[in-house]
């Protein structure tokens, strides 16, 4: 497989390290047990395109966001974390 | 009481031995350690990139590179290490920590990682077919031209590669900061990929 | 020259060099060959007929095609180191002073003991492996196995290590063809001509596929001057590499492609430096699979005798080698593609004795060909054949209409047809598709990227194949963003194709579908009789298509039987899944370079090459190698060196390199803000110039890691990791910086390899720290207090770093510099602390040292534990969140019984503590019931004079004082241990403070 990082470009799966699921988000500091626990544990098991989070481990580390359809495993999207780089976030 | 001697030590020291290497004749790979830099990571603080790109160019002379490149200023080697960032490659302390310290004091993060890396360039005929066993960026001319830069892995450590300028001879010359506690596996595995096609072993102290 | 005449080589033709004779050794006995043969057509112009013994019944086999797909004919090539089993003699290239043992049998090939086995072939029908051995079950172990293995397998493996290199490397390019037939080589010239970066790999050491052995006209010239001029227009292009000896095995995602070059196969011995194979990984924006197809069989009785040949083989091994494979020989065809092999005969000077033709009617051309050459043309099928080891000798006909006929011959070719090489564009999971005209599967559709030609995409004739593969060169170029002239495509007429489909005469004896793992067509019968009607059932229950050969000669005939018997069309029986790879591949290929020491990256702490300079012992932690002690002479084990280390710290002085923590620059004006999240407790309100203690949890709530974090300056902490977790710390740490709290201004940077770090502990530490710091600098417990952290001048103007923490328990420092000052740094400690007595210690101590003084680590934070179970609840803060807060107050995790960490040392103060022992209640049974927990660390403590240890104990520290039972069932023990504090040293930390 490979992925074109938006920064380095294409480079081959070696270099990613996967984590799983971008969709949840982490819940507020507030917003109870129930809420963190979905975050923590419940996944959706995605048939088709889905949205992914990789690490460039092996190359500029930064965070992607990956759209990835787990049946052929086509990327169709590849997009930096928020956080990525030094772009101003929020407020 | 005691002085003491602080000999600085290259973690190759010991790996490498100059001269000839595996298959006689002439060397078609030539790969040579550079000692004594400095190398300064800049990260930009969050919001200031264009700040920090403004203090490089104030500093340098040219502007950081914001793609993967490597950028030649007069007295020093800009290469790009991800996102907003980059590393600053020097000689005899000019652009030392303390130096660059003042400039990018608005702008960006200092991390030392003069001793962090070892340096080695990478040329000859052969360059490229020996590269290809350890690298998967494509180095093609067309692909890797003259200052092309990669953030990207050998042998699963992370390295910074990029091509310099050409030899005096026309070849191309790849230069590659491996972890330095990595260095003296990474230069065995280099030597292993190389000595098929006679290798010329060398390095400079500046 | 040794060796006697090559009774079977014409006197001329041929792709060999007669000036080149190789002389080489089959099962003892010197024959003689020529540059340009395979092992195969070498054994053919020597007569040799009888090459190996089958896998079950052990019956004689000889060569049955000219390439890859080759089921019969395995061999052990070379002998000691070098031995390679189950290598085929069709695809070997022969080289002067080759050896080359038959294998599966004994005592010699032509008396074969284990022959006997033909006689209890009822037993080994289809699903033997399931039905017979079933009884007694300890039989099976002992004697049934090892009794199988000797009697029913391949080759011996060399049984030692590999003498030679392999390595492993990247390729890229526009077009990647697979071939070299006339497909692939006009693909090539067409994507060559357009400007494409072209990678074309062939799998034979010569280029030109079918076209070597069958010839023909292209643009109005013999083939071979078409293929010598495309080769010299594709020379000259720059970017063009032409990889012979080249097999492409398989596709991945993303246009990756896998290649195994056989680089120095067809030598005696790889030249020195030189690797055996290399695995290439080919990055390909487009490819196109010119594979060619392969011929299939027509299964009858006694088609697995010596003799019976591919009818392309055969042809092969006359024109392209020039070697007859019979004096004698006679057809069976069920197409039109199979009189070639009568021409090149009688080309040849061959007699042919007869043609056996399945289909109804024979051209005018070939009857008039019949005649005038002498031999008969039988309309009908080949029901069995009679012979042996030595060959054919008989050849029974069923007769359309019902009569019989017999014809005598010395070799039979065999065509049913042929079979498009859909591996490739199948390998994405990927069903070809039934094409009734050629009664063969084609691919349909491949993986993106891909597209198959000529007769891997059932386009038989030479003008088609031409055809198909300059127009998809030229597309694949221009998909790739080459737009240069193309050019005029080579031009070749199509031959006339005409087949009537057979799979299977039925007669007396064995029909073999499967002749490496020896599956007939009864076994598909029986197979489908029981039940197993469906493809992949058939094939794993037979193990038919499952041996080395992957079924390239027999899944279609098999899955055609089934069809026939159940009574479905071929297409609604389906095929099975295709998976790479094309060919074995050695698992040496695989590895590459990274075998014995190099078998992974290594690590060296910056004091290495010193520690090694005084006899240090290493280990390996991850991919750092460690010093774990320094023996010393008159030591008689390890325990003595780390039992005088210890006393040596706790009594005196001593370091060890502390460099493979992880070490990470945490910069940012939110640093502070960002640590608190991350940290169960609070770095944001630490002083500049202090250390402190911290510890991570996963979001789940349970412990992820620990260390010191430092803060050199308002906007810039120096965070330390364990050495295990340094990688995955980082990873996590960016997580949270640029997912989780982007809107946090952090930078992060791994400075690991910058600092060389050692830890000095002792009371002595100061006394040593006096020679070597700026005599400046005041590191008395005022001037430097316990968690101090900050710069320092040492003398002779190196800048350090200087943090006043303990691992030990003792008074302590670390010290870092700049990691090539790591080893100057080590060599004036020991200058200057030599008047002190100062010792070095490795990992072994340090793990003394901190299980006397109850610190955890690896074993306690084992992914499992909870800041409280380790005892380090009151660390969580209550007024921030951070991650893993809410999770960790789950109830299960507060739980009153969970097992925390507690000390245990064992009654009887000799008896040495082993970890992994259970911990169960004084009195009772052990048991899954009453485990309460086990010993997690252990060490001989010098301080208590005893073994000592830390364990994860149900209410442990609620049950200090109380003796429960250690029950090691590993290690067949079980005596009585005293649960205790945890920190056996200095409870009150007075000698770290003081």
């Amino acid at each position: 497989m490979r992925i074109v990082c938006p920064f380095c470009g294409e480079r081959e799966l070696g270099e990613f390290t996967y984590l799983g699921d971008a969709k949840p988000a982490r819940p507020a500091a507030d917003a109870g047990e129930d809420a963190v626990f979905d975050y923590v544990y419940l996944r959706d098991n995605v048939a088709g395109a889905m949205s992914e989070h990789w690490y460039h481990s092996g190359g500029c580390r930064a965070w992607l966001k990956v759209t990835r359809n787990t049946l052929t495993h086509e990327i169709s999207a590849v997009e930096p974390a928020a956080g990525a780089g030094a772009a101003k976030v929020g407020a | 009481m005691a002085e003491f001697s602080w000999e600085v030590r290259s973690p190759l020291e010991r790996a490498l031995v100059a001269g000839p290497f595996g298959t006689r004749g002439d060397a078609g790979v030539s790969l040579t350690e550079i000692r004594n830099f400095d190398l300064i990571q800049v990260m930009a603080r969050r919001s200031k990139a264009a700040h920090m790109a403004e203090a490089a160019k104030g500093r340098f002379g040219v502007p950081a590179p914001d793609t993967p490149r490597a950028v030649d200023a007069a007295d020093a080697t800009l290469i790009w290490s991800g996102p907003d960032q980059f590393l600053v490659l020097s000689k005899s302390g000019k652009h030392a920590i303390e130096a660059l310290g003042q400039a990018f004091a608005a702008s960006a993060s200092l991390s030392d990682q003069s001793h962090a890396r070892v340096l080695i360039s990478v040329s000859g005929t052969k360059a490229r077919t020996m590269l290809a066993k350890l690298s998967s960026i494509d180095l093609h001319p067309d692909a890797f031209s003259i200052g092309a830069a990669a953030a990207t892995s050998i042998d699963h450590t992370s390295v910074t590669l990029w091509r310099g300028t050409d030899g005096p001879d026309g070849q191309a010359v790849f230069n590659l900061l491996v972890l330095a506690t990595f260095a003296e596996s990474l230069w065995h595995t280099m030597l292993d990929a190389a000595a098929e096609y006679g290798v010329a072993i060398a390095h400079s102290e500046a | 020259m040794v060796g006697g005449p090559q009774t079977h080589r014409l006197s001329n033709g041929g792709l060999i060099d007669r000036s080149a004779p190789l002389s080489f050794r089959f099962d003892g006995k010197t024959y003689v060959g020529f540059q340009g043969d395979t092992l195969a057509s070498a054994l053919v112009a020597n007569g040799v007929k009888l090459v190996g013994r089958s896998f079950k019944y052990h019956r004689p086999r000889g060569i049955l095609t000219a390439g890859s797909e080759e089921p019969n004919a395995l061999v052990e090539l070379r002998s000691g180191a070098r031995r390679e089993p189950n290598t085929k003699a069709t695809t070997a290239e022969l080289y002067e002073g080759l050896e080359v043992a038959s294998q599966n049998r004994w005592p010699s090939l032509r008396h074969d003991f284990m022959a006997v086995n033909q006689l209890f072939a009822p037993i080994f029908v289809a699903g033997f492996y399931y039905k017979t051995f079933m009884w007694p079950a300890k039989f099976w172990e002992a004697i049934y196995e090892p009794a199988i293995r000797r009697a029913a397998g391949l080759g011996r493996a060399a049984g030692v290590a590999d003498p030679d290199h392999y390595d492993k490397a990247w390729a890229h390019c526009d077009v990647l063809i697979a071939g070299s037939g006339p497909a692939g080589l006009a693909a090539a010239l067409a994507a060559g001509r357009s400007g494409a970066r072209i990678i074309l790999c062939e799998e034979d050491f010569a280029l030109g596929g079918r076209l070597l052995a069958d010839g023909g006209t292209i643009d109005g010239r013999p083939a071979a001057e078409w293929i010598s001029r495309t080769l010299a227009e594709l020379g000259s292009m720059p970017d063009v590499r032409i990889m012979t000896r080249t097999t492409l095995f398989g596709v991945y995602d993303g246009g990756t492609y896998g290649a195994i070059e056989r680089v120095n196969d067809h030598l005696p011995s790889p030249p020195e430096h030189q690797v055996r194979q290399r695995l290439w990984r080919i990055v390909a924006k487009r490819c196109v699979v010119a594979a060619g197809s392969i011929e299939r069989p027509i299964v009858f009785a006694g088609n697995d005798t010596p003799g019976v040949m591919m009818a392309s083989a055969m042809r092969t091994y006359v024109t392209r080698y020039a070697a007859t494979p019979g004096k004698r020989i006679a057809l069976f065809t069920n197409n039109e593609d199979g009189w070639r092999t009568v021409e090149a005969a009688l080309g040849a000077g061959l007699q042919v004795a007869a043609v056996i033709d399945a289909r109804p009617d024979v051209s005018p051309a070939h009857r008039s060909l019949a005649s005038k050459s002498g031999f008969t043309v039988l309309h009908g099928s080949v029901s069995s054949v009679e012979g042996g080891k030595d060959g054919v000798r008989k050849i029974a006909v069923l007769l359309t209409g019902g009569a019989r006929a017999e014809v005598e011959a010395d070799g039979l070719a065999v065509s049913g047809g042929w079979n498009p090489a859909v591996g490739l564009t199948s390998y994405h999971r990927g069903r070809p598709k039934w094409r009734d005209d050629i009664a063969a599967f084609v691919p349909d559709g491949a993986p993106p990227g891909m597209v198959a030609v000529g007769a891997a995409n059932g386009a038989f004739g030479l003008g088609a194949c031409l055809r198909e593969g300059f127009e998809a060169g030229a597309a694949a170029a221009s998909d790739a963003g080459r737009n240069g002239n193309a050019g005029a495509a080579p031009v070749a007429e199509d031959e006339a194709f005409s087949l009537t489909p057979l799979w299977r005469v039925a007669g007396k004896g064995k029909a073999f579908v499967d002749q490496q793992h020896d599956i007939t067509a009864s076994d598909v019968e029986l197979a489908q009789r029981e039940g197993f009607e469906s493809v992949e059932h058939l094939k794993r229950y037979t193990t038919l298509g499952m041996a080395t050969d992957q079924g390239k000669t027999s899944n279609i005939a098999g899955l055609a039987i089934m069809a026939a018997v159940s009574g479905k069309s071929i297409p609604e029986t389906g095929t099975t899944i295709y998976r790479p790879p094309y060919v074995p591949i050695a698992i040496g290929a695989f590895a590459g370079h990274h075998r014995d020491e190099a078998f992974h990256a290594t690590r060296l702490t910056p004091s290495h090459h010193w520690a090694a300079e005084q006899g240090a012992v290493f280990v390996d932690t991850g991919l750092w190698k460690r010093a774990q002690w320094y023996p010393r002479a008159g030591e008689k084990d390890w325990l003595e060196s780390v039992t005088r280390e210890v006393k040596s710290v706790r009594g005196g002085v001593g370091f060890c390199d502390v460099s493979t923590l992880g070490k990470i620059d945490v910069h940012g004006a939110d640093a502070g803000a960002f640590l608190d999240r991350v940290y169960i407790n609070t770095f944001s309100n630490l002083a500049v110039g202090k250390a402190r203690y911290g510890l991570m949890l996963r979001e789940d709530g349970l412990v992820y890691d620990d260390g010191t974090t430092s803060r050199l300056a308002e906007d810039h902490y120096f965070l330390t990791t364990t050495t295990a977790k340094a990688g995955p710390v980082m990873q996590h740490l960016e997580f949270c910086r640029q997912v989780l709290f982007p809107e946090l201004d952090v930078q992060l940077t791994s400075v690991s390899d910058q600092w060389a770090q050692f830890s000095i502990a002792g009371p002595k530490t100061r006394d040593v720290l006096k020679e070597i710091v700026d005599p400046a600098e005041d590191l008395s417990n005022e001037g430097f207090p316990f968690m101090g952290a900050r710069k320092v001048a040492l003398r002779g103007g190196i800048r350090a770093r200087l943090f006043r923490i303990s691992f030990s328990g003792e008074m302590a420092f670390e010290i870092s510099v700049p990691a090539r000052y790591g080893e100057a740094l080590v060599r004036n400690l020991m200058q200057a602390g030599k008047q002190f007595g100062v010792t070095p210690y490795g990992t072994e101590a340090l793990g003394v040292m901190r299980v006397e003084k109850g610190h955890v680590a690896g074993p306690e934070l084992n992914g499992t534990t909870t800041a409280s179970d380790l005892g380090l609840g009151k660390m969580m803060s209550t007024k921030k969140d951070f991650i893993g807060r809410v999770m960790a107050g789950r109830e299960a995790l507060i739980a009153p019984d969970r097992q925390v960490v507690v000390g245990i040392k064992p009654t009887d103060k000799v008896r040495r503590l082993r970890s992994g022992a259970h911990i169960i209640p004084k009195g009772q049974t052990p048991g899954p019931d009453n485990d309460q927990g086990y010993v997690t660390s252990v060490c001989f403590s010098p301080t208590l004079d005893q073994w000592i240890g830390l364990g994860l104990v149900e209410r442990g520290r609620e049950r200090i004082g109380e003796i429960v039972r250690a029950h090691d069932p590993l290690r067949g023990e079980e005596y009585d241990v005293e649960l205790c504090n945890p920190v056996f040293y200095d409870p009150d930390g007075g000698r770290q403070r003081g």
